[in-house]
């Protein structure tokens, strides 16, 4: 209970101290209007990384190098807390405190152009007739003079399922033996027998390029793109962490882009899961 | 007199500013807020003509070239992609389309405002060293029947995508830089308020 209101407490000061004028250079607006719910509101992906750094003030003044409080660590402690979704369970409490704790020790930041962060957009296909759920990974990519977002990996279940982790004894009696080819590989033609399982032949280090699979889909004319459902970003940049940065439309001081999911993480680990998100590095 | 005012400025800014950019390849905190400023006029004049395309005492002719003004404002194939709560998949129209969409709708009285706050993005530079970035800004609408009562009302977000190009233009044989800001496409979304 303490905890929650250590959290609340600093939302709802922030909410009615604000003086949200220092943000801008002008106002579009006219109209005298509640505006709190909107300033606290973290509106953009780029906001949350100024706020997560702390390179925006508590009156939404952005701060740049040389500013007194850019990137003040007392400060940042106060503000990081609000970044987290405060409905969820698993972003909460303990977990929280390490992550804040290890980001403030040691000085981690976000950084737009520092890679290891990705956008996971969920779309609706049509595939053979039927509507199908497709997670596309994108990620930054520096070229020319500036960077793109590029998909990097898709997330597929119709195509992960012909790809399954059969069991290793079984793989390990579906091979070519290593003399085939003195028999002009008369054999050959077991790799075909079964072709649920003709990845058994390849190299023990292959994996699927699903990517691959995806455009060949898309050029044949099976897979057709509808809308995209959701969007949220996973981020891997901070040392031993991972965590999923959701959209919250919702009224109260605790809405916009926030912490959705965090995961404690050795960067061993880490390195097996980035392969997923962007396989081709 | 505003206006008037703007120009100077940016007549200044323009001589003043370009040189020391083009040796220059990353923005200065103080050229990105002349930057803002500059995408923000844009914006705030998109936010006057949507209050005039929508007000039901503007004449049908005032209102269509209003809407060429506003067209102006944009990159020839910006779209605006419009969501609500109940309706989440992304409506997307052209810019005319939808600005003639708004000059139709079906009420007596439409109040249209927008909120004070806002959020400009840093401006991040795509491959061919164009800058773009994203102004967000919210607005409230109300439409009323002819018996004066509320019928709809919405709050939506809306994220503009503003493009920033360094150009030249010749004055009195004296090569001048200025910056160019275009509006991109517009995602428009309903908010929970």
């Amino acid at each position: 209970m303490n905890k929650l209101i250590k959290i609340i407490v600093p939302v709802v000061l922030l909410a009615l101290c604000l003086k949200v004028d220092a943000q801008f250079i002008g106002n579009v607006g006219d109209v005298q209007m509640d505006e709190r719910e909107l300033y606290t509101m973290t509106k953009q992906m780029g906001q949350f990384i100024h706020r997560f750094n702390y390179e925006e003030d508590q009156y939404g003044k952005r701060l740049y190098p040389g500013d007194k409080d850019f990137r003040s660590t007392a400060k940042r402690k106060d503000v990081l807390p609000l970044l987290f979704d405060l409905n969820n369970q698993r972003t909460g409490g303990t977990l929280r405190d390490f992550f804040i704790e290890d980001l403030t020790k040691n000085n981690q930041y976000m950084e737009f152009l520092g890679g290891e962060w990705y956008s996971e957009v969920s779309a609706k296909f049509i595939w053979k007739g039927k509507a199908v759920d497709i997670s596309m990974i994108m990620a930054l990519e520096k070229e020319g003079l500036g960077s793109k977002w590029v998909i990097s990996n898709v997330f597929f279940s119709e195509f992960q399922k012909y790809f399954p982790h059969g069991e290793m004894a079984e793989r390990e009696k579906h091979f070519l033996h290593p003399m085939s080819h003195e028999l002009d590989f008369m054999n050959i033609y077991k790799v075909f027998n079964d072709p649920q399982i003709i990845e058994y032949y390849a190299s023990t280090d292959y994996l699927p390029d699903y990517l691959t699979l995806f455009f060949y889909e898309i050029k044949q004319g099976n897979l057709k793109f509808d809308h995209v459902e959701n969007v949220k970003f996973h981020v891997f940049q901070i040392d031993n962490w991972y965590f999923e940065v959701s959209w919250f439309n919702r009224r109260g001081y605790n809405a916009g882009w926030l912490i959705s999911n965090l995961v404690y993480l050795k960067d061993n680990e880490k390195e097996a899961l980035l392969k997923i998100y962007q396989p081709k590095k | 007199m505003k206006k008037l005012l703007f120009a100077i400025a940016f007549a200044f800014f323009a001589l003043t500013g370009y040189q020391a950019f083009a040796q220059e390849p990353e923005l200065s905190p103080e050229r990105k807020q002349a930057i803002d400023s500059l995408a923000l006029e844009k914006v705030r004049d998109l936010s006057k003509y949507v209050k005039l395309i929508g007000s039901k005492n503007t004449p049908w002719s005032e209102a269509n070239r209003v809407i060429d003004r506003a067209e102006e404002l944009f990159a020839p194939d910006a779209e605006i992609g419009v969501s609500s709560l109940s309706k989440t998949k992304v409506e997307y129209y052209k810019v005319r389309q939808y600005l003639e969409r708004l000059m139709r709708l079906n009420y007596d009285r439409v109040e249209i405002d927008w909120y004070k706050i806002q959020y400009v993005s840093d401006l991040q530079r795509q491959p061919d060293g164009t800058y773009v970035g994203v102004i967000t800004i919210f607005q409230t609408f109300k439409g009323y029947d002819a018996e004066g009562r509320l019928v709809y009302q919405d709050t939506t977000k809306k994220d503009i995508t503003v493009y920033v190009k360094r150009k030249e233009t010749q004055i009195g044989g004296r090569l001048i830089g200025f910056w160019d800001v275009l509006l991109g496409d517009m995602r428009v979304k309903e908010t929970a308020h």
